[in-house]
């Protein structure tokens, strides 16, 4: 094994990543998708358990995972191919969101990432499933997830999916990899669907969410904070000023989005969209000093400044009684437990996993059930 | 439990070209059932198939020998619709218009229209991630499903996803999504329910040439527009249909193209505008537009008898299902029309032109002899034109039986073998629906090493 390490390490060497202040005994940019795949070639046989670096923004979401190499997406960061009229972007995982969504602005068009994940790259945003709060009109990302390249656990590339908009061709892979947080491989390159941009957007300040979003026609957006209640509407100029004018609130031209929440302890509550005006008493009752709903979506995010552990597991049972979950998204490392009760399927998600990396490098510990 | 050879000869096919022959037929009605006869068979060692109503053009549902095929058909209940959440559980024997009729007093309805929706079920749409022409502003099926419960491989009952968003762990329902029955079966469905708009206009839009409707498309597509709907047929198949259903459909035109706008009425008058603008500008012949509710079902009417006119006018069709990107169109489209020049084949079409999905028919009589060597041959050099053109095999009909063999057209082996891990995770012993999907050997290790 020594040997091993020490022929690795000369592989390593030549990739390292000098840009990516992260503490680890090796730290590697590879340029292609099949260097990243002889990487995680080389750490399988070694036994080196592997983390990935995005944008850096989503460190620390989901279970700790102890890594001797952190492999990074720094040079993996090219659009490789905008497609306007087809409503597709092939990109590299390294490339940040908000590079991609300025650049496709030029025709109007969005990939409907999060819109306040500033940093946040591709791969980080579909490893981690991050939507949105336009899901609501768009569907989540992994819905726009068309094709995805990764290097697997076991050292090779593997491509799934279909490069168009629509395909019943074998199985959901692009799905699988959404969400997987890094623990089947490392995302290299992904292809995406498009959405134009409406013609005319608004934001109106309005009393309840829930009720205007049940008089609104699909509404990108319903959205009740900490810091008041909105509606985000979107299509063309007389829709948008029209429906505005029935809502009774002042319209503001434009999407102007809740900032981000920072405060060090973060969690959501993901429950049925019933659940929502619950789950904002429950984020309330944890002493939450910011929370943003989504109505109709089901998802309440929440920032606190301390915990209280009790409490916390108060919420999560209420959470998965109501069939939802209680995630904890940032902790300050005083160690929660990131997922709650593991699913019901966890024996085939642990088949899953030990198919796509069999020497258990990857990610290791980072989903639920230790994963 | 049905065993007479009637009864196997009745579910031997589905509406693709192949045929099996199941040893035992059960219809179960209940989840425990369905567990129960999956125990059975694991211990037996015997294939099991599952199967709604048959409507698959693929294959999928075509049961091998000696297989036991599980019928879903008599699961076809509303369990429980969530109004507020916009959801509801439903049995996977359900028929998809069964659905959207049961709630149109709630001003709701489930989005994924496949043409066979009269007769299809919701279970059967969830293994092939049905399409349809409102999938190109909705998504496919796997965009409304929410959750399943499924039987695994084992015999085990447990539901995957939920009406919560983003559930911890792996996103398994989206793997059981257009799996084919391949994974588990299937025995509830929590259905993502969508909005009725609260207005549309259908316009029908005839072309002397079918480039310039293609042409069109992509000008819809690219203006920023996303028509709720936006299908074409060419010259052949409007005169097929016409013939068949008298829907007052242009004859002699090169194609037409049936575009929908949906949503509040001040939007929808702008994007009608502009359909009707850029049709204009490319050469439109004649644009109507459905005055009310009648001339609207009228208009679809047509379009969704698309292939039992086919049925009408030969004994056989076979129907082709891939997508290429939406720029590559007419390019494709031309190669296509060669191709079925050169095998002196009668070639019908009907696209899902907003989504660069292709459904080129050809129509011809099987009882010919060598004739259906030849169609299949030219379905062949079609399927590749459109996926050297950048396309895939499938856009909403699935792999099945009859398109396994050209998975390695568009994935690697490596990426095969990807997928059979997948498959293996979820049925080690391989007893789901074996020989679909995937080509034999995907697994790697399947391979001789010699």
């Amino acid at each position: 094994m020594t040997t091993l390490r020490s022929v690795t390490r000369e592989l390593f060497e030549r990739m390292r990543d000098e840009s990516v202040d992260v503490d680890a005994e090796f730290v590697v940019a590879p340029s292609s998708l099949d260097e990243t795949a002889a990487v995680l070639g080389a750490a399988a046989a070694a036994a080196i358990p592997v983390a990935f670096y995005g944008g850096g923004t989503h460190q620390g979401y989901g279970g700790a995972s102890q890594a001797d190499l952190i492999v990074t997406s720094t040079r993996l960061n090219r659009i490789i191919d905008w497609q306007p009229d087809d409503l597709t972007v092939t990109v590299e995982a390294g490339v940040p969101i908000a590079e991609l969504e300025s650049e496709i602005a030029a025709r109007r068009q969005t990939a409907v990432l999060p819109e306040t994940a500033h940093g946040a790259t591709i791969g980080g945003v579909i490893a981690a499933g991050l939507s949105g709060y336009r899901r609501l009109r768009y569907g989540p990302t992994r819905d726009r997830v068309l094709q995805v390249q990764i290097a697997t656990g076991y050292g090779k590339v593997v491509s799934g999916g279909s490069p168009v908009v629509k395909s019943s061709t074998g199985y959901g892979l692009p799905r699988l990899f959404t969400g997987s947080l890094g623990s089947l491989g490392m995302i290299g390159t992904v292809t995406l669907k498009l959405w134009s941009q409406p013609l005319a957007t608004a934001t109106v300040e309005i009393d309840h969410a829930a009720a205007a979003l049940r008089e609104t026609y699909r509404p990108l957006a319903a959205l009740e904070t900490s810091d008041g209640s909105f509606l985000y509407l979107a299509g063309a100029e007389s829709q948008v000023t029209s429906q505005s004018y029935s809502l009774g609130g002042t319209p503001r031209p434009g999407l102007i989005w809740p900032g981000p929440i920072m405060n060090p302890i973060r969690i959501e509550l993901r429950v049925p969209a019933p659940f929502v005006r619950a789950a904002i008493e429950q984020a309330k009752r944890l002493g939450a000093a910011r929370w943003i709903a989504e109505h109709g979506v089901g998802r309440v995010e929440a920032g606190l400044d301390s915990v209280d552990e009790a409490t916390l597991v108060v919420a999560r049972t209420w959470a998965e009684s109501v069939d939802g979950a209680l995630v904890v998204t940032a902790d300050a490392d005083i160690g929660l437990d990131p997922w709650g009760t593991p699913p019901a399927s966890i024996e085939i998600q642990q088949r899953i996993k030990n198919a796509f990396d069999p020497a258990g490098i990857c990610n290791r510990g980072i989903m639920p059930g230790d994963m | 439990m049905h065993t007479h050879p009637i009864d196997r000869v009745i579910y031997a096919k589905d509406s693709s070209i192949s045929s099996g022959d199941p040893e035992i037929v059960v219809l179960p009605e209940t989840t425990a059932e369905v567990a129960a006869v999956m125990r059975i068979a694991t211990a037996e060692g015997m294939p099991v198939v599952a199967r709604g109503a048959g409507t698959g053009l693929a294959g999928g549902a075509v049961p091998p020998p000696g297989s036991m095929l599980v019928v879903l058909t008599r699961m076809n209940e509303i369990v429980e619709v969530d109004e507020i959440g916009q959801s509801a559980w439903v049995g996977p024997g359900l028929i998809n218009l069964d659905l959207s009729a049961a709630l149109e007093d709630r001003g709701l309805h489930f989005a994924p229209d496949p043409a066979s929706q009269q007769s299809s079920t919701i279970g059967g749409n969830v293994g092939t991630n049905a399409g349809g022409p409102h999938c190109l502003a909705e998504g496919s099926t796997i965009a409304h499903i929410l959750g399943v419960e499924i039987v695994t491989a084992n015999g085990d009952v447990m539901v995957l996803g939920g009406a919560a968003p983003d559930l911890p762990g792996y996103d398994l329902r989206g793997l059981i999504v257009g799996s084919e029955g391949t994974l588990g079966i299937v025995t509830r469905v929590l259905v993502r329910l969508t909005e009725n708009p609260p207005d549309d206009v259908t316009m029908l839009i005839s072309f002397v040439d079918i480039a310039d409707a293609a042409r069109a498309v992509s000008g819809i597509i690219s203006s920023g527009l996303v028509p709720a709907a936006l299908e074409m047929m060419d010259g052949p198949m409007i005169e097929a249909v016409e013939n068949f259903v008298h829907a007052g459909l242009p004859v002699g035109s090169g194609a037409v193209l049936l575009a929908e706008v949906v949503g509040h009425p001040n939007g929808i008058a702008t994007e009608a505008e502009l359909i009707r603008e850029i049709a204009g500008s490319n050469n439109a012949s004649e644009i109507r537009t459905a005055s009310d509710t009648d001339e609207r079902a009228l208009l679809w009417k047509g379009r969704k008898s698309a292939f039992g006119a086919v049925a009408q006018a030969a004994p056989d069709y076979y129907l082709n299902d891939t997508v290429v990107p939406r720029t590559r169109f007419v390019e494709v489209l031309n190669e296509i029309y060669a191709i079925a020049d050169r095998y002196d084949l009668r070639l019908l079409n009907v696209f899902h032109a907003g989504d660069g999905n292709f459904h080129p028919l050809v129509s011809y009589d099987a009882s010919e002899s060598g004739m259906t060597d030849k169609v299949v041959a030219a379905s062949h050099e079609m399927v590749q034109a459109a996926i050297s053109a950048g396309g895939t095999l499938s856009g909403e009909h699935g792999i099945g039986i009859e398109k396994h063999h050209l998975m390695p057209l568009v994935f690697s082996a490596d990426d095969l073998d990807a997928q059979a891990r997948v498959r293996e995770a979820f049925d080690p012993s391989d007893l789901l629906n074996p020989g679909k999907v995937l080509p034999e050997g995907s697994r790697c290790f399947d391979r001789p090493t010699t």
